[in-house]
């Protein structure tokens, strides 16, 4: 019994009654403002008992795994993210914050959180169209990414169909939003190289004619990001088979040739990063040399002029007299 | 041993103005006078007027010729030093601070940026020491290429680069790094880290590689003197003067060439192998440094290089007994003797002794202090003060010559007050450990001074 201030209430307690309240919460009924209060105050305590407040320590191991257990039994963090959207300002960053905390605890090697959302896949789901509440989008950005660091929960999230969402959220009107949303978008398709490697590969189709979409979408922003991603995306070597397939459709050729004629100097940029993969071929599938030869000179001309003010870019400048060099020098491969 | 030479090298081929930067360097603290009423020492000299002879071979016989017309001496309390002041000098838009480091090619200064004030490391790499060097110029020019495309949080970051060409000089401004995990392990008396620190700088390590091989970049040369630390301890690999990157259309990472330390190098390297894997070269260096940090000791020794590279080429080696059985496990997959075998980044992530934060045990090492200052502080800032407020006051410098005889005087001086200001520390903390840590930077060792001979003013009349 501590010596000052109220008794400890027990983990199980707090969290019964944190049950009780979202659940009365969640029907809406009269007393909607005193759960409400319950909700925030029972999400107070959760949290000191992780962190610690300004004058005490978070508590020991043996509670915060009574904690971890009990919100495991009662299904409270499901519960929580299904609700979010009732819960006040702070109340949602406070499950957040619980549930990134848990989320992270270790007993060894094991991530017994991590093992847990695995079983309960629908914690991942419902934290996705998350982004389709303004009120709530990042508080579960938060959420999501930290679950994406770990592999086992950001290949759940992969391979689910709920995935090909983030090609809508990436693209939503409210771009604190859209941008929360790219960033878990990235990291879910960059953290995990071999596991994403496999992924590009196993779904190229899919997930590439959704990619076309951001490339030509309205918005520039979007344009722009998916452009710069996308040439990080076939440079990583981690994906090596997945750019020689992307690089041998001419399709996709035209799409960055257009692209380096656009009015951004930044998007003609990145789309240069990418244009380049496509000449330094040096097994450029027939219809790909087709066009490069149909254009030949007007893309030596072109790239002459191009982006000749970054004279202090080496590096720029060593790949753009390549690439003319290289497209002066095609000739078309004699037909059998 | 090819190091050693090359500093010895270097007091002699020197050019005039090259050594006054290494004073500029060293002995950029003013001594502060002192109230005594010492006279001041008779700046002396014996028999100057014996020239500088060089001896013909004909001519030497050594029955005859008296030793002291070749080997002037003079005594340590007759040499007079010169105070440094510490002149504001700017590249571009960077203003210059201290010295942190030297290297074979040259030095590595601190900088700070007068545009945006952060600071940063500055390598001067002179021309002619880089000729020296095998592959020196095609090496810095492969790192700096390379450099500009990286981009992570583990590995170091290049600023800036500038030429110039009247000095010979290339200027490399880096991120500003305090030390090397090579620098750390050999300030400590069992040249090793404790577990959880090892274990933080390796996940950094592994991070970094990860990255650089999704680039197609081999570095080559991973041990604890190419790992560097930021302030906040974040860990950056750099050197990558012997990397590789890869050509983007190479099927895989086969390798022909290496060029780094050689106990570091795998065994197929050390066997001669004409081909190899690069990638697995990365993960022996790494496993070995992983080995160097967690035990003090590497895991094959040699007393040449062509002994090393037997031992490494059988690949026999042990870990030692209280290493706890999970790193010892780590350890041996990453140095498995056929690279096929070898553990791969992945496997190494995923393996337990990485997932596992080990407990927070013991003492973690710090960072070694630069010239006696543990925080690191910011070097630019005295040249700055000095430039802009203390300027009135230079030109009477009293004691801008001093001798080693009153060089001791000011140590014995101040060491006292400084002992008394650490048993004031006991009852006073914050303030009496700065003003000792004050102290303590103004007393830089002087190395270079200005001989008798070649200051007549000092001549005794």
């Amino acid at each position: 019994m501590p010596l000052f201030g109220k008794s400890q209430k027990s983990p199980a307690d707090v969290v019964k009654a944190l049950k009780e309240a979202v659940n009365s919460l969640e029907k809406g009924d009269k007393k909607a403002e005193k759960a409400q209060e319950d909700v925030s105050k029972n999400l107070v305590l959760i949290k000191n008992m992780l962190y610690g407040t300004s004058d005490a320590e978070p508590q020991t191991d043996i509670i915060v795994a009574q904690l971890a257990q009990e919100l495991y039994n009662s299904n409270l963090l499901l519960l929580l993210i299904q609700n979010l959207n009732r819960i006040d300002f702070e109340g949602k960053k406070d499950v957040a914050q619980v549930f990134n905390n848990i989320l992270r605890r270790q007993i060894g090697t094991r991530s017994p959180t991590v093992e847990y959302i695995c079983t309960k896949p629908e914690i991942l789901f419902t934290l996705m169209t998350g982004y389709e509440h303004q009120e709530i989008a990042l508080n579960c950005g938060t959420m999501l990414r930290e679950c994406a660091r770990y592999e086992a929960l950001a290949k759940i999230m992969l391979y689910s169909d709920d995935f090909y969402n983030f090609f809508k959220y990436v693209e939503v009107s409210t771009f604190d939003i859209a941008s929360d949303a790219f960033s878990t978008f990235k990291e879910l398709l960059t953290r995990h190289k071999i596991l994403c490697a496999d992924f590009l590969e196993t779904n190229y189709d899919k997930v590439f004619s959704h990619y076309q979409r951001l490339l030509n979408s309205e918005n520039y922003v979007t344009r722009r990001q998916s452009l710069k991603l996308l040439g990080e995306l076939l440079l990583d070597r981690h994906n090596f088979s997945v750019m020689t397939r992307y690089i041998s459709n001419p399709d996709n050729l035209k799409l960055m040739m257009n692209m380096l004629k656009e009015r951004s100097r930044n998007i003609q940029f990145e789309a240069f990063h990418v244009f380049k993969v496509f000449v330094a071929n040096p097994n450029k599938p027939k219809p790909i040399l087709d066009i490069l030869l149909r254009n030949q000179d007007k893309l030596v001309e072109f790239l002459m002029k191009f982006h000749t003010d970054r004279a202090e870019d080496e590096q720029f400048n060593d790949e753009k007299a390549y690439l003319i060099r290289q497209i002066k020098e095609l000739r078309p491969i004699a037909d059998h | 041993m090819d190091k050693k030479m090359c500093n010895i090298n270097k007091n002699f081929d020197s050019e005039p103005g090259e050594s006054t930067e290494l004073e500029e360097a060293e002995l950029n603290n003013r001594i502060f006078s002192v109230e005594s009423d010492d006279e001041l020492p008779v700046l002396a000299q014996n028999d100057q007027e014996n020239p500088v002879i060089w001896l013909n071979d004909e001519d030497l016989d050594l029955e005859t010729v008296n030793i002291n017309s070749f080997f002037h001496r003079v005594d340590s309390d007759q040499i007079i030093y010169q105070t440094k002041k510490k002149r504001l000098k700017m590249i571009g838009k960077y203003v210059m601070g201290d010295l942190l480091g030297e290297g074979s090619y040259g030095k590595v200064k601190e900088m700070l940026d007068s545009e945006t004030l952060c600071r940063h490391a500055v390598k001067i790499l002179k021309k002619h020491k880089l000729r020296r060097i095998p592959n020196g110029e095609q090496n810095v020019q492969r790192e700096i290429k390379l450099l500009r495309t990286l981009r992570h949080k583990n590995v170091i970051k290049l600023v800036d680069v500038f030429y110039n060409e009247e000095k010979q000089k290339m200027y490399l401004i880096m991120e500003f790094c305090v030390g090397s995990l090579q620098g750390m392990l050999e300030s400590t008396p069992t040249k090793k880290f404790p577990l959880f620190q090892a274990h933080g700088y390796f996940l950094q390590l592994i991070d970094g590689l990860e990255y650089l091989h999704s680039k197609g970049i081999i570095h080559k040369d991973i041990k604890p003197g190419n790992l560097l630390l930021t302030l906040e301890g974040n860990l950056k690999i750099s050197d990558l003067g012997v990397a590789e990157a890869l050509d983007l259309f190479a099927a895989d990472d086969t390798c022909y060439t290496s060029q780094g330390s050689p106990a570091f190098q795998p065994p197929e390297i050390a066997n001669g192998l004409e081909a190899f894997s690069g990638f697995k070269v990365d993960i022996w260096s790494s496993g070995v440094t992983l080995y160097n940090i967690t035990t003090g000791k590497y895991p094959f020794e040699g007393d040449n290089v062509y002994r090393l590279f037997e031992n490494i080429g059988k690949g026999d080696f042990t870990v030692p007994e209280d290493i706890d059985c999970t790193l010892q496990n780590l350890i041996n997959g990453m140095l498995r003797k056929d690279p096929g075998d070898r553990f791969s980044i992945k496997q190494i992530r995923q393996h337990d002794w990485c997932i596992r934060k080990p407990s927070k045990c013991g003492q973690a090492v710090p960072i070694p202090p630069l010239r006696g200052d543990e925080f690191h502080s910011i070097t630019v800032l005295p040249y700055l003060m000095e430039h802009y407020y203390e300027c009135q006051g230079s030109d009477d410098g009293e004691y801008e010559y001093y001798t080693e005889r009153q060089l001791n005087e000011e140590r014995r001086k101040s060491e006292r007050p400084h002992h008394q200001l650490y048993e004031k520390s006991a009852h006073n903390n914050g303030r009496a450990h700065v003003s000792s840590q004050s102290t303590k930077r103004r007393w830089p060792k002087p190395i270079s001074c200005i001989s008798v001979n070649k200051f007549p003013g000092c001549k005794q009349s």
